[in-house]
């Protein structure tokens, strides 16, 4: 019965972590494509940089999705 | 022309400056800044904006003072070293690893956004000041964006304010820019040098008036 119980929460545990994971990654698909508007919209020479920089936070924001999947 | 426009020539020369002498003087009046990451960009070469005229010339960019990004830097310093204060909090050593190298990597992918976002809204948020017009394009969050402009010649009235210490000290603040255009006023928030954007702006007003009235 315990150990029904632990299985259960470690689930649950689980399907937070990834959905919590999954927001952040919308969160940075968010940022990716406002960084694409801005430096449409301004152009100055930082501009490749932030978008390289809105990528990394995209790509580690989609990693942190395995690694919940991988952990927990 | 008559002998009487040569005769005024003479004695009164044309003071206006021809389009090719308005850079110079803008860096007369402000001198040189030039570095990408300058609060005030003058005649910056790369700097160009999508509304942009393709015979315009921008002569400054403004953005909000530096000093204004210090209080979130401080933030950001203070989440940066948060995770070395989790020992301090009673049966942290009980929490599994796992959680420790979730939570730290989610909380520092955070810092960064903050950070990001931070560093995204000073550095898109710009004044422009064009041989044409003023431009203040501002991105209030990541989800929206105001785009407001006066013509340099519909400027009626121009006034500054520096309150408290901070601007006092670092010379920055507000500049009012009242028109006769649609937009009555625009406010250029936080500006470096405001008393310098207002001769500017002046400057062109002259420039640009004494030129279409020849």
């Amino acid at each position: 019965m315990l150990n029904n119980v632990d299985s259960y929460l470690l689930i649950i545990e689980k399907i937070i972590g990834v959905m919590a994971a999954v927001v952040y990654s919308f969160f940075a698909l968010i940022v990716v494509k406002q960084v694409q508007t801005m430096s449409k919209n301004v152009k100055d020479i930082f501009n490749p940089l932030l978008i390289v920089f809105a990528y990394a936070h995209l790509m580690a924001a989609l990693a942190l999705i395995f690694l919940v999947l991988a952990v927990l | 022309m008559t002998t009487r426009e040569n005769d005024l020539d003479v004695v009164a020369p044309d003071e206006v400056g021809t389009e090719e002498q308005i850079p110079q003087k803008v860096y007369d009046i402000t001198g040189h800044t030039k570095h990408p990451l300058s609060s005030l960009l003058i005649n910056p070469n790369v700097f160009t904006f999508e509304e942009k005229a393709q015979q315009e010339k921008v002569l400054v960019v403004a953005r909000s003072h530096w000093f204004t990004n210090v209080g979130w830097m401080l933030t950001a310093g203070l989440m940066f070293l948060a995770p070395n204060f989790l020992r301090l909090i009673p049966f942290s050593s009980d929490i599994s690893i796992r959680y420790k190298i979730l939570g730290g990597l989610l909380w520092f992918l955070v810092t960064f956004a903050f950070i990001f976002e931070k560093f995204l809204s000073w550095y898109f948020d710009v004044i422009v000041i064009t041989d044409k017009r003023v431009i203040d394009i501002d991105f209030d969050n990541l989800l929206s964006k105001k785009f407001a402009q006066a013509d340099i010649l519909m400027i009626q009235d121009l006034t500054f304010k520096v309150t408290g210490f901070a601007q006092t000290m670092f010379n920055f603040g507000d500049v009012f820019v009242q028109t006769a255009a649609e937009v009555p006023q625009l406010t250029l928030e936080r500006v470096p040098q405001p008393q310098k954007i207002i001769r500017v702006l002046q400057m062109l007003k002259e420039e640009l008036g004494g030129k279409n009235a020849k």
